[in-house]
């Protein structure tokens, strides 16, 4: 392999977080400020790409547009599930099952109205740019990806700065620190709760709509991004974007780099056996370098 | 122990299971037509599943998305040693073995993590062993597995190789809930830090049940394997398999003997009929009724139906819902840090 290959893989890896890291932050801040594990991720990623589709089948909009537009569309969206089921929960400082078998029901629930309205046929989107490329030299760049990964970059660049200078974001760090002491210098937990979940919701759609540009979709197609999605916060850890950044480099990097070594038919397999062995080698997981972490602040 | 004074509903809870197992095991000598059998067989080895997936999920509080690996492993196994020429019934123990080595090798790093990161580890196992079925020759890859058996097609084995199989599982289910080590699961789902402070081992109590867990399912799994005859990644080993083993308990009422073979019954019944009859609908109820469950009644139909029964005698006054630990614990004014 010449080293034009190695860099070629790089800049494909590099692309391929942008993508991850935009998609995974909205279970990164969901998790860090409600504690909730939203398993219905998956159902937003999913319900994000048909929203791009279906802007693209009936009024030939941009997909790229449509992954914008989505952003309001699923934060009022999430604001309404918040508000319809999310609320219910009772509220706790560590994962209750509850919380998470109702988000599994929701995903189920999104993925069979999937089926139902769109079928089980795998679609795509096909525009003229889904093929061209940018070429510098022997290095060429599909020109999709790197519009997916300026969007998702941009994106995060703007979560970033709502996190670091807002006053939401101030709130939902310092929920994400100690929600007892946030509460008690007045953050509003329920309001910046039912935000958090919209924004979250939100950049779910976004990512999916991205996602859209990238991979052709069928209604379960949130799954396997919903255990890439994983992976990335269990090695970022799990309350920050910059660890979501992270994480996502790591495991872009790492499935771009096995296809040297593992057969294609093994290649799915990558992300779940990389979660395990993440789970394995940080043995109290994500749980105890929280702790670690929370006990030296 | 006390001698405890014997109410008509303790003799009632006593009698009830042997009550209808006998009519199970009769209920073929009345006639049964070929639907009813095939039926009664299908919720039999679900609701197998159901009571394992209990012992872990509802009494020890580990929810897994996992158990489909168990199912396959042990379908798989039973058809492999079939084919190998070995007798069926000999088959299921190398099911429930290999389940349970297999059980080991998830459990032993997954256990040390907690909760929702187990269930999280769960679901990435599922599919990574999906994943490698698909792409095995020895078990004919994503294209399946013939099971073969010598001698004709014979429902009746079947039926009872189901009803005995699942009355075992019941009988281990009761025995767990009932002794010591039911007991430190139970600590262990309320507190895990507080079991291990009165001398529980988490680590090893969860491992073992996991381990009897997945043995239950295993055989599931092959009982079925060679009632099926034809078996492929896709059916045993889907993520669904796991949705479905999940759902029972759960819709029945988690953490229950009761709960999880009710749980089993109305899904057998309801799957075998509704799929037929609207296959694209089935999951969308399931999801629904799950969101229903655990914002409404998380006890489940049991839950349900022991609130209508209070209702009536309200000299026994509810102690709250069994598993509030489960679902309600850790609200941020009971647990000051």
């Amino acid at each position: 392999m010449s080293a034009v290959d190695v860099l070629n893989l790089l800049i494909a890896a590099f692309l391929l977080a942008g993508i991850y890291a935009a998609m995974s932050v909205g279970m990164t801040i969901i998790y860090g400020v409600m504690k909730i594990v939203n398993l219905a991720h998956a159902g937003f990623l999913m319900l994000g790409a048909y929203f791009a589709f279906e802007l693209f089948q009936r009024f030939n909009l941009d997909p790229i547009i449509g992954a914008v537009l989505a952003l309001p569309v699923f934060f009022a969206f999430g604001l309404g599930v918040h508000w319809l089921l999310v609320r219910w929960l009772p509220k706790s400082d560590t994962p209750t099952l509850a919380s998470l078998l109702l988000m599994f029901g929701f995903w189920l629930v999104l993925q069979n109205v999937g089926y139902l309205v769109w079928g089980n046929t795998e679609e795509s989107i096909f525009t003229p740019r889904t093929v061209s490329t940018i070429t510098f030299g022997e290095i060429s760049i599909s020109t999709l990806r790197l519009i997916v990964f300026v969007a998702a970059v941009v994106s995060l660049a703007v979560l970033q700065f709502i996190f670091a200078h807002t006053w939401f974001g101030r709130s939902m760090r310092a929920l994400i620190q100690n929600p007892y002491a946030a509460q008690i210098v007045g953050v509003d937990d329920q309001r910046t709760a039912r935000l958090t979940f919209g924004l979250g919701t939100a950049f779910a759609g976004f990512a999916g709509a991205l996602l859209s540009m990238l991979y052709s979709f069928d209604p379960d197609f949130g799954r396997s991004f919903l255990l890439r999605a994983f992976v990335i916060i269990v090695l970022g850890g799990l309350d920050s974007i910059t660890g979501a950044a992270i994480g996502a480099l790591v495991l872009a990097l790492v499935e771009t780099f096995s296809i040297l070594i593992v057969p294609a038919g093994y290649q799915p397999a990558i992300s779940f056996a990389l979660l395990f062995v993440v789970l394995l080698v940080l043995p109290k997981g994500i749980a105890g370098l929280l702790q670690k972490k929370w006990r030296f602040v | 122990m006390a001698v405890r004074v014997k109410s008509p509903g303790r003799i009632a809870q006593i009698a009830l299971p042997w009550l209808v197992l006998l009519i199970l095991l009769f209920l073929p000598k009345a006639g049964l037509s070929p639907n009813l059998l095939r039926l009664l067989f299908i919720t039999a080895v679900w609701t197998t599943t159901s009571v394992g997936w209990n012992l872990l999920g509802g009494l020890t509080g580990q929810v897994s998305f996992g158990f489909a690996v168990f199912y396959g492993l042990g379908a798989y196994t039973t058809a492999l040693m079939m084919h190998a020429g070995n007798n069926p019934y000999f088959s299921y123990f190398g099911a429930a073995a290999v389940a349970m080595i297999a059980s080991f090798l998830i459990g032993l790093p997954a256990f040390r993590l907690r909760g929702p990161y187990f269930a999280i580890a769960t679901i990435g196992v599922t599919e990574a062993v999906r994943v490698v079925m698909n792409n095995l020759d020895i078990t004919g890859g994503s294209s399946g597995y013939r099971v073969t058996e010598e001698g004709p097609f014979r429902p009746l084995v079947h039926y009872y190789t189901a009803i005995l199989m699942v009355a075992f599982a019941v009988l281990v289910s009761y025995v767990i809930f009932n002794s010591k080590f039911g007991l430190a699961l139970r600590a262990i789902k309320q507190d895990e830090d507080a079991a291990a402070d009165i001398g529980v081992n988490p680590y090893l109590s969860k491992l073992w049940v996991h381990a009897i867990a997945a043995a239950l399912t295993g055989v599931a799994g092959g009982v079925y394997a060679r009632y099926a005859a034809f078996i492929y990644p896709g059916n045993v080993f889907a993520f669904q398999t796991s949705i479905y083993i999940l759902l029972m308990p759960v819709i029945g009422g988690i953490g229950t003997v009761w709960g999880a073979i009710l749980g089993g019954v109305v899904f057998g019944v309801v799957e075998e009929e509704l799929v037929a009859k609207f296959p694209n609908v089935h999951l969308l109820l399931y999801g629904a009724l799950l969101i229903i469950i655990i914002l409404l009644e998380p006890d489940g139909l049991l839950g349900l139906l022991r609130r209508l029964f209070r209702r009536r005698r309200r000299e026994n006054p509810g102690s709250g819902s069994p598993d509030q630990e489960l679902w309600g614990r850790g609200s941020l004014k009971e647990r000051n840090v």
